[in-house]
């Protein structure tokens, strides 16, 4: 259990500590704060903008971090010779396969728990704007309590982080990316605190891009055992599209029209339909790591 | 407890294409066995088979033919693998992590609980002298500091058999005598030592016994001291003067 926690969070550590993980968080966190901002577009449904603005990014850029984040770790495990190094410590192959993917897949956990979080405030903080928009007429009041929660965990981060690696050494990314998990938790709990309905109701459709995700990050890791970073792409960009039906899940979020919500058996169902998938990927995976020389 | 730590017997190992046609034979019917505590010394030419035999040794390659065994068992095995440490040629390290969470992480990997990691760190870190530099990423350390973080996360596991590949390379000679010196005191406390070379002079000072390999074959094998020559000139007569260059001849005409 010690190695396979070793390989995990060293695994996320890596991912984390991107600055292209970083910048794909910034831009979903944009996206989600500032797509509702669009304010003379939103036909009246100002929650339901913002909203879909978080789900679109947490399926599209969650996606680029589950497919690019797991393959750039595999494939530089492999090609930098520190897959050497660790498997020439007492680690078996497979072990050492399932403790990655499990890795990159806490990695992605993180970034969508900080995008879902920051967007359950962006939706909350519609409803509380709306209400002062309308009593005052002006519509500009109502993207207040939004943009100063998105700067919060946008640009709030980003400078504390420079600041802890000016002054104290610490790593910029993984001090940044940590700042800014802590400014969506803060986030998820003050929506819980004024609405704990709200995050029973999005949660169930955010799980649903979740599952989609973990089925990318088991295809990275399998193909980037085998292949190169280019043929990999390639290869998840393949399954991505077989997926793309499933994507229809993402219109479930109709359901949570008009106070309406997703069942969690339905939850339950498609995590049984997700698992055979992530199953097949991960035995695919620990086949070509088994029986191919490494070096 | 057998006194015999690795055993190759006729190992060969051919490289294939993506259509399985062979490439390249880089072992050819490889037999040699190292013993409990001695230094093993594996010297050839570039492209002779060293690496890759190690490779095989590491369970990092599997042999196309023949029988290899480590602590008599299959190189893939854990346990056998849970009683080594390896100095690869380059100092192949994670660049994010610091020193200091280099070696926790390959002493996880080792199995070690929580405390004896950070115990073992401090030690290791002090040994090789970066103690005042452990909180630093390593990817921003020189090539010889990246080399000694790699040579302590080798012994972190405390191993009875310590394989390294070319260890002095890219070291300065201060640390080079370093690197000598610690095989030394590893070899005198029992530990079994595999290591590969370019440099003769280097091999010739720390091994007890040695293999020259050329063209994935052994062509001689022996102890040091009853080479009955220096290792350099024993070493040229078996594999040959690197005269294939014709340097002068191109820098006349």
């Amino acid at each position: 259990m010690r190695k396979f926690s070793s390989i995990v969070r060293a695994t996320a550590l890596e991912i984390l500590s991107e600055p292209l993980s970083l910048l794909v968080l910034l831009a979903a966190l944009v996206i989600a704060v500032l797509a509702p901002a669009f304010h003379y577009h939103q036909f009246g449904e100002a929650t339901r903008m913002a909203r879909d603005a978080g789900f679109s990014a947490l399926l599209v850029c969650g996606g680029v971090l589950a497919a690019f984040g797991t393959l750039r770790a595999f494939r530089r495990e492999i090609e930098s010779g520190t897959l050497e190094m660790a498997l020439a410590h007492p680690v078996s192959r497979r072990g050492f396969f399932l403790a990655k993917t499990a890795g990159a897949a806490v990695a992605y956990l993180v970034f969508a728990a900080i995008v879902l979080s920051v967007s359950l405030t962006i939706v909350e903080g519609a409803a509380v704007g709306g209400r002062l928009a309308s009593a005052s007429g002006d519509i500009a009041r109502l993207w207040g309590p939004c943009l100063a929660a998105g700067l919060g965990v946008t640009v709030v981060p980003l400078v504390l982080g420079a600041v802890l690696n000016r002054f104290a050494n610490c790593r910029f990314v993984l001090s940044a990316f940590a700042l800014a998990a802590l400014g969506g938790a803060g986030c998820a709990a003050w929506t819980a605190f004024r609405d704990g309905l709200l995050v029973l109701r999005l949660l169930p459709v955010a799980l649903l891009l979740v599952f989609l995700s973990l089925v990318v990050v088991a295809a990275a890791a399998a193909f980037s055992v085998r292949f190169p970073a280019a043929s990999s792409a390639s290869a998840v960009g393949v399954v991505a599209v077989l997926l793309l039906p499933a994507v229809g899940n993402y219109c479930l979020s109709d359901a949570l029209s008009g106070g309406g919500t997703v069942p969690w058996s339905y939850v339950g169902l498609a995590a049984l339909a997700t698992a055979p998938a992530v199953l097949l990927f991960l035995l695919l995976g620990v086949f070509l790591m088994d029986r191919h020389d490494l070096s | 407890m057998t006194d015999d730590i690795i055993v190759l017997t006729d190992v060969r190992k051919t490289f294939r294409d993506f259509w399985l046609r062979p490439t390249v034979a880089a072992v050819d019917g490889l037999s040699l066995t190292v013993r409990r505590g001695e230094v093993f010394g594996l010297l050839g030419p570039n492209g002779s088979g060293k690496s890759t035999t190690i490779k095989m040794i590491l369970g990092l390659l599997d042999p196309t033919g023949g029988a290899l065994r480590l602590f008599g068992r299959s190189p893939r095995s854990v346990a056998a693998r849970a009683r080594l440490g390896y100095l690869p040629e380059l100092s192949y390290l994670h660049p994010f992590l610091t020193a200091k969470e280099t070696l926790r992480y390959y002493a996880g990997l080792c199995g070690l609980d929580r405390r004896t990691a950070a115990r073992r760190t401090e030690e290791l870190l002090e040994m090789v002298g970066l103690a005042d530099v452990g909180g630093r990423p390593v990817g921003g350390f020189s090539k010889g500091m990246a080399r000694r973080v790699a040579l302590a996360a080798s012994l972190i596991g405390k191993p009875e058999l310590l394989v390294l590949d070319e260890p002095t390379s890219g070291l300065d000679p201060v640390s080079t005598k370093e690197v000598k010196t610690l095989v030394k005191t590893l070899a005198a406390g029992g530990m079994t030592i595999l290591t590969t070379s370019h440099l003769l002079g280097d091999a010739e000072d720390i091994c007890d016994r040695v293999m020259i390999l050329n063209h994935g074959k052994s062509v001689a094998e022996g102890c040091v001291d009853e080479l009955g020559a220096s290792l350099e000139d024993f070493f040229l007569a078996k594999v040959g003067k690197a005269d294939d260059f014709k340097l002068a001849e191109f820098l006349k005409g």
